[in-house]
């Protein structure tokens, strides 16, 4: 035993050491990670549908698609506003995609979305973009 | 003062070191990018790495539950094996008749695979009720002739005299080990429970045989059930791997120094 050791209050040489430093340091990071979890897992996606000009196009069919293990599954589907904008509130995946159609304007490549937790609150940062309409 | 300088060992040395990380580092980089195997030409640096295959594992089998059966089982091992290995340890440092023969057993049990023993061993755990327990799957890792020599060495390495000292002190030879041996043997408790952590932590065979239900499985259970589920799962995989190894590796970062110490006690005279 070193001097310095022998010179420690007992306490500080249970407390401060890297066998309860590094543990602790890892519960916190974790228990950080599940608060930032519980507050944003709420399933909302949110996104813009533009047309191959760019612009909003309202009344488009966004379709949401999660992984079913193997295979993605249709989960559910929104409408854009005036604005081009959708919100789906009910994802509960971490691994989904985004489709949208309208009628005489197109439609989108499926886009993959991961999520870094099941239900994660997101909003993308690309549109949807439609295109192709016969 | 060296005579010769002490650089291109050194240099040789991390060479050997960074030569030996490749594996670990090619693990960690698929991990992060799925990138194939066989991929030609393979990508020294990751590309678009992203931790979603972590994620993946989380949620496609129930890892937390893998997880907590793993570090209960490794748990029980290691608390054992210190328990244990220490009261065989000192008891071969003391003389007492037959003591070579005994120790003639006990190596020549080491050259015995435990795929030969795990018939009789899986018969006494039944007898004892502890199947698809986490008891019943630390039992037979309660304790390793490995680790009762690496007590041995240590305790060897305590001089007579401490102990006799002890015990004109009145001390029982209990207390003589708890009280005077352990203290002085952390290299060795250090070995034992990184050993005994790690090798409790590995095992899949024992937990194949002596688990029935899904929610008793260990880690090593858990991926082999996760091949079986996936086709494509080089990123998943590999992110598996990781998780798997991790607690591992940080448990030896921790205690590296006392590890080499333990496994280094009584390997030197003087």
């Amino acid at each position: 035993m070193s001097a310095d050791e022998v010179e420690l209050p007992l306490w500080r040489r249970l407390l401060i050491n890297r066998f309860v430093l590094v543990p602790a340091t890892i519960a916190v990071a974790i228990a950080l990670w599940n608060g930032y979890v519980a507050t944003h897992d709420h399933g909302i996606v949110v996104g813009r549908v533009v047309d191959a000009a760019g612009l909003p196009v309202p009344d488009a069919a966004v379709v949401l698609w999660v992984l079913n293990f193997t295979t993605y599954v249709e989960k559910t589907r929104a409408t854009t506003d005036s604005a081009g904008r959708f919100v789906i509130t009910n994802n509960d995946s971490h691994n989904i995609r985004l489709a949208a159609e309208k009628p005489g304007v197109g439609r989108s490549a499926r886009v993959p979305v991961r999520l870094y937790f099941r239900a994660q609150d997101i909003e993308l940062n690309e549109p949807l973009i439609l295109s192709g309409a016969s | 003062m060296y005579r010769y300088p002490r650089w291109p060992i050194h240099l040789a040395l991390v060479g050997v070191s960074l030569l030996m990380l490749i594996p670990f580092y090619w693990v960690l980089k698929t991990s992060v990018t799925g990138e194939n195997i066989f991929a030609y030409p393979p990508s020294i640096l990751p590309k678009s790495p992203h931790p979603f295959y972590y994620v993946d594992v989380w949620y496609y089998i129930p890892f937390a539950r893998y997880f907590l059966n793993s570090v209960v089982v490794s748990a029980i091992a290691v608390i054992a094996n210190v328990v244990f290995n220490a009261m065989a340890g000192y008891a071969l440092t003391r003389d007492f008749p037959a003591k070579p023969f005994v120790l003639l057993l006990f190596l020549s049990c080491m050259m015995v695979p435990f795929q030969a023993t795990i018939i009789p061993a899986y018969l006494i755990t039944g007898r004892l009720g502890l199947l698809d327990s986490y008891w019943g799957l630390a039992l037979p890792q309660f304790s390793t002739i490995v680790c009762i020599f690496v007590f041995k060495a240590s305790f060897d390495a305590v001089p007579r005299s401490l102990i006799d000292a002890a015990r004109i002190d009145g001390l029982s030879e209990w207390r003589i080990i708890w009280r005077v041996m352990m203290p002085l043997a952390k290299g060795a408790i250090a070995t034992n429970v990184i050993l005994a952590f790690i090798w409790s932590w590995n095992n899949f065979l024992w937990p194949l045989i002596v688990t029935r239900s899904a929610d008793m499985q260990t880690l090593p259970l858990g991926l082999a059930r996760f091949l079986s589920y996936q086709e494509d799962t080089t990123g998943a995989l590999y992110a598996f791997c990781i998780m798997v190894l991790a607690p591992g590796i940080l448990l030896f970062l921790l205690a590296q120094n006392e590890f080499i110490r333990g496994l280094t006690s009584g390997a030197t005279k003087g």
